[in-house]
């Protein structure tokens, strides 16, 4: 920093103003930075100044060539005194690790090492897989560790928020399937068996798969946004310390009430649906309900509503433990309670569909 | 007689150490200040203590009986005899005040009559002046009256020792000071042994008959709260006084 008045090489000066503060000094930057030669500032009307103007000091002394500054009243200086000069200063260099090993050998070690961060977490939900088996059969077995009433107001939730959203997309889409179905089905003038195609997928396919993905976006992000929560507030810890396994207290009232609230919200989604197909089937063909249902049950049996239900109670069994997973094993910042609930959907709807698929090898 | 004992207990966070070859004893019928700067350890050497966090090394004793934070039935049996103020309160957000304060008793021993549950939970209500409150969600209850309502669910079994974790933090003077009133009729009134963690200097003058100052991941001063008060070392007359003038804190 220059003494008052000396102003080495500078060919020209700029005086700045009695308030320089931030927007001053973003102001003053651009001008610096479009100089063409050596430039002098001269600090002595500053009065007002702030955490910029201090930075402003730091900089043009240490990262702009050519910068000087002159008569700095003390009232600056002595508050620049503390004042980091740059990143290095906040945030001092780490020890560089010397990279070992062929370019090669490191991207095989990296792969590894990410290959072993997914194979623990898989072990990790896993065993929680297992133990939540567990938990319920100590339920089953003694009836404690879980509180009373819980389940009840599990399925109330579970099943007053999911029954209307479940009925109208299945409404829905029975109503698509039977348009998209419509044209190739009349080319080949089969139209008659719309009633099979449109029995047969939902009872068998596509309810289960809808309740499954709606249940994932709904259920269990509810489910792992409150345990998560719950994680982060240390009501989790609370539990723990009171002697209360969370693991059984959380989790079994969710899948009994999962367990409850499923078979009536497949027989009402099987309806919706097939009303879907109906309507359509009405509408362009002028098939009469009784005409489309006596047309419908020579195809479906009573072992295809089985199956689907089959299938939606196995879905949402892992959709509550999916989102009770990702809830219990959250860090302790409300960000990724946000975080872990986007995972939880998305861990959820994946493993809906990787199960369906598996069901497809058995039943096919 | 002490209740806790540990000896060189380091403890961390995934091989991370935040304190080291920690040796202290907590004696019985006494409340007990764990004191230190913001980072130091303090609440994670409370969630040790009560069993949360398996410590990286070291032995501690509960009552006589080394806690094995491997084994379910010891981590169970030192469960049922603490109970834990949390800095938030953490009651449970879906039950009201009479719920939580129940939830101990009824998760423990289901065959108590629901009438004598009431009774339990009124009295354990009273003794933190909340009786009025029962009903209430903790969403509808200010700060001062959630950590009440925690320390009542901490007591209805009548726990060996109570570990407070902050309980002044987010209180103005009026209520925090009534909460160190209810901790120290808790130590008089039923000899309870309290660990209280706090940084709060009004508060530690108050109740602690015995202290453990935490500082650079190691115990800086175990002792009496006179001794506290007569120590010369430099960082603890800094924190007392208030001072940046020690070199080492």
């Amino acid at each position: 920093m220059s003494e008052a008045g000396a102003i080495p090489k500078a060919e020209r000066t700029i005086v700045l103003p009695k308030r320089l503060r931030a927007a001053e000094v973003a102001a003053l930057l651009g001008e610096i930075h479009g100089r063409q030669g050596g430039l002098a500032l001269d600090f002595r009307e500053v009065e007002e100044f702030d955490s910029a103007t201090l930075a402003l000091l730091g900089h043009a002394a240490q990262d702009l060539p050519g910068v000087t500054v002159v008569n700095v009243p003390e009232a600056l200086v002595r508050a620049g005194a503390g004042f980091a000069k740059s990143p290095s200063d906040l945030w001092p260099a780490r020890p560089a690790v010397p990279a070992t090993g062929t370019r090669a050998g490191r991207f095989v070690r990296a792969l590894a090492d990410r290959f072993l961060a997914r194979t623990r977490v898989a072990a990790s939900f896993l065993s929680m897989l297992a133990d939540e088996a567990y938990h319920v059969g100590v339920y089953l077995k003694t009836r404690k560790g879980v509180y009373p009433g819980e389940i009840g107001n599990q399925m109330f939730f579970m099943g007053y928020g999911s029954y209307p959203i479940v009925c109208v997309l299945l409404f829905l889409v029975g109503v698509t399937i039977s348009f998209a179905a419509s044209d190739p089905l009349q080319s080949f003038g089969a139209s008659t068996y719309i009633a099979d195609i449109i029995g047969y997928a939902m009872l068998r396919e596509l309810v289960p798969l809808m309740a499954g993905v709606i249940l994932a976006g709904k259920i269990g992000a509810a489910i792992t946004a409150e345990l998560a929560s719950m994680t982060v507030l240390e009501e989790v810890d609370a539990l723990k310390t009171m002697g209360v396994v969370p693991e059984r207290f959380l989790m079994v009232p969710r899948l009994a009430a999962i367990t409850a609230v499923v078979p009536l919200l497949v027989g009402l989604a099987d309806v919706c649906g097939i009303a879907g197909g109906m309507v359509v089937s009405g509408i362009k063909y002028g098939t009469m309900p009784k005409e489309f249902l006596d047309q419908m049950v020579n195809t479906v049996a009573w072992d295809d509503f089985a199956w689907g239900l089959v299938k939606t109670i196995v879905f949402g069994w892992t959709i509550v433990i999916s989102a009770g997973y990702k809830g219990l094993t959250v860090g302790r910042s409300a960000e990724e309670v946000g975080r872990a609930t986007t995972e939880s959907v998305v861990l959820s709807i994946t493993l809906v569909i990787v199960i369906d698929c598996l069901f497809a090898f058995v039943l096919y | 007689m002490d209740i806790i004992r540990a000896d060189r207990l380091t403890i961390g966070y995934g091989g991370e150490v935040v304190l080291r070859d920690l040796s202290f004893a907590v004696p019985a019928g006494l409340i007990t200040v764990v004191l230190g700067i913001s980072g130091s350890g303090k609440s994670t050497l409370l969630k040790s203590l009560a069993g949360l966090l398996p410590p990286l090394g070291g032995r501690y004793e509960f009552s006589g009986a080394p806690v094995d934070y491997g084994s379910e039935r010891s981590l169970q049996s030192l469960y049922s005899r603490i109970g834990v103020l949390y800095q938030g309160g953490a009651l449970l957000n879906g039950l009201s005040l009479y719920e939580n304060v129940a939830l101990p008793v009824r998760m423990h021993y289901p065959e108590i009559p629901e009438n004598m549950v009431r009774d339990m939970v009124h009295a354990g209500l009273a003794q933190v002046e909340l009786a009025g409150s029962a009903d209430k969600y903790p969403a509808e209850l200010s700060g001062g009256m959630r950590k009440r309502g925690a320390l009542a669910r901490a007591l209805v079994l009548d726990p060996d020792i109570v570990f407070c974790d902050e309980p002044s933090s987010g209180l103005d003077p009026i209520t925090s000071s009534l909460l160190d009133d209810l901790l120290i009729r808790l130590k008089e009134t039923f000899g309870m042994t309290l660990v209280v963690v706090t940084h709060e200097l009004r508060s530690i003058e108050r109740v602690a008959d015995r202290v453990l100052v935490l500082n650079d991941g190691g115990l800086r001063f175990d002792g009496d709260a006179a001794a506290l008060a007569a120590s010369d070392d430099g960082f603890i007359r800094t924190f007392f006084l208030r001072k940046g003038d020690h070199d080492d804190a």
